[in-house]
């Protein structure tokens, strides 16, 4: 589905990301985990085309898609829902799922991504006339990640959905997620804290100052040393 | 629902005036009207997609230069077709035009267009033999669905059949300025207006949605220019200096660019204003440029931004109490 293959990314005279591999299969979980800093954000805005790798390559089912529009690369279905949700404020919470299903034609029809989109997120169906400001922090991350499934995109980039919920809410995001895993989207996501890596992840890749220093599945990740360094004891 | 009806009522109260206000009055309806339909358009520049325009007056200049050489030069006196023909050049100038200002944003934005208007005011102020100069060239009175009037009294031919004509192009401007802004197309400027990066991972080409606003919104400058042009009989390049862009800014901001209505509000009260204010002083830019001030700093959100926050509190204190929200916010 998605490869990136070693890119080196510059912001300004800074080296961010140092030949940085990975590799999404159709209907797979995908973890990028890493400290704050450590490379993560940037790796996924380069992907959405915010950023242009220096040397390198993105292939979105075979296609190479670094240097093409942001906007290009969502309309060949890639979703993305930002570590600060990025909601519109002045739009209702409908208005803002909505608009996803008029900027990507094709694909299903609207009314099923729509059902899609709210049965992931159920209590979003409560507050369809709300506005931004009048949403806690976990229901906008449901209405960032909501809005890039009415996208009907093949495949979803989360960064950290977690980072700053409340315990209480994690749950249901954390439930949301697994729908979306299990409705055959595939997920790359990206998150600071191991402990919120779900246990279905298919792999896991972990960076750390701009290089992928490790990569495997979820259980070596726990018996590897290096691992539990950088990322374990954020609990 | 309070705001269709206040609509209905201040149609049929415009309709009305002729009846029961002064022909003075009247005839003052006339600029507002032509300024409701410049309006609407820059609105969606503004209010909408947030890009303010500092060179409008080019395009309600061309709508008005239409007219007047169509019917001074080409014999051409059906408004119907000056109006068609205004907003196709309109368009046509706004597409290269457009092009280039709307791949800046903010202050760039608003100098390039500045820039442009400029270049036009030069334009038909120096080539004299094509535009007259500062003398300008003549609007003929047009005849209106075929009628020619020509032999009507002028001031009986503006309070009767040119006052409704006006109307009819507002209302049906109206109607399909509140059809775009509330399309997905209008849904996909606010997202640009809100946050355009973001809106790109949406799948919104942010420059081609603001274009695409650019011109709708030249096409009714230059509508609304041409409905400038029978009042006053003669068009001259005043109407496209820099100044006049600044006046329909100040008319946004004075109603309000948050609300659909507030740019029409803004140029009631500017228009009325401004009669009034220039029959007590002779310094009516010294007035006007104190309450620009005022408005920006008390009342950001113009004069119906003073109305709303009082019916989204009554609205919210409904909310709580029913439990089912209403579905429109907007007015």
């Amino acid at each position: 589905m998605l490869t990136v293959h070693e890119i080196d990314v510059f912001i300004q005279a800074s080296h961010i990301l140092r030949r940085v591999s990975l590799e999404v299969g159709a209907r797979e979980v995908v973890c990028l985990v890493g400290r704050n800093g450590a490379g993560k954000s940037t790796t996924l805005r380069t992907i959405m085309g915010y950023l242009r790798p220096r040397s390198g390559r993105v292939e979105l089912r075979g296609q190479p898609i670094q240097g093409r529009r942001t906007h290009e690369i969502a309309a060949l279905g890639l979703g993305w829902a930002p570590e600060d949700s990025g909601i519109f404020t002045d739009l209702t919470v409908a208005e803002n799922i909505e608009i996803a299903t008029w900027t990507r034609r094709g694909g299903r029809p609207a009314a099923e991504r729509l059902d899609l989109a709210y049965g992931v997120f159920p209590v979003l169906r409560r507050y369809m006339t709300r506005k931004g400001p009048e949403m806690s922090g976990g229901e906008r991350k449901m209405l960032s990640i909501a809005r890039a499934l009415a996208l009907d995109p093949e495949m979803l980039l989360l960064d950290e959905p977690f980072e700053g919920l409340s315990p209480t809410i994690i749950p249901s995001v954390s439930d949301g997620i697994a729908q979306i895993t299990r409705l055959g989207h595939a997920v790359l996501l990206a998150e600071s804290n191991i402990h919120h890596v779900p246990e279905y992840t298919t792999r896991l890749y972990v960076i750390e100052r701009g290089e992928i220093v490790f990569a495997g599945t979820l259980d070596d990740a726990w018996r590897d040393a290096t691992v539990l360094r950088i990322i374990g004891g954020t609990r | 629902m309070t705001g269709p009806l206040v609509v209905a009522a201040a149609v049929v109260a415009i309709a009305l005036a002729p009846l029961v206000a002064s022909t003075y009055h009247v005839l003052l309806m006339l600029p507002f009207m032509a300024y409701a339909v410049v309006l609407l358009g820059l609105n969606l520049l503004l209010g909408y997609a947030g890009l303010v325009s500092f060179g409008h007056a080019l395009f309600i200049g061309i709508g008005a230069y239409t007219g007047a050489f169509l019917t001074s030069h080409f014999k051409i006196r059906s408004l119907e077709v000056i109006l068609i023909a205004a907003a196709a050049l309109g368009a046509l100038v706004a597409a290269p035009v457009g092009a280039l200002c709307v791949r800046y944003v903010k202050i760039y934005f608003g100098m390039l267009t500045l820039a442009f208007g400029m270049v036009f005011y030069t334009f038909v102020l120096k080539f004299y033999r094509l535009t007259g100069g500062d003398e300008g060239t003549p609007f003929l009175r047009p005849s209106l669905l075929g009628r020619s009037l020509e032999a009507m009294p002028k001031t009986d031919y503006l309070v009767g059949p040119y006052y409704y004509y006006s109307l009819g192009v507002v209302v049906v401007a109206t109607l399909c300025m509140w059809r775009i802004v509330h399309s997905p197309f209008g849904l996909c400027l606010k997202t640009i207006r809100d946050n355009p990066a973001k809106a790109e991972t949406l799948g919104i080409g942010v420059t081609r949605f603001r274009f695409h606003a650019f011109v709708i919104s030249a096409v009714y400058a230059a509508v609304g220019g041409a409905l400038l042009g029978p009042p006053i009989g003669n068009v001259d390049p005043t109407l496209a200096y820099w100044t006049h862009s600044g006046n329909i800014v100040f008319m946004t901001l004075l109603g309000g660019f948050t609300s659909f209505f507030g740019p029409v509000v803004g140029a009631f009260v500017f228009i009325y204003l401004q009669n009034w204010v220039m029959s007590v002083v002779p310094y009516w830019r010294l007035i006007f440029g104190a309450i620009l001030a005022a408005i920006v700093i008390f009342a950001p959100g113009g004069l119906l931004g003073l109305v709303r926050p009082g019916r989204a509190a009554v609205r919210a204190a409904g909310r709580r109490g029913a439990g089912a929200p209403p579905a429109e916010s907007r007015p």
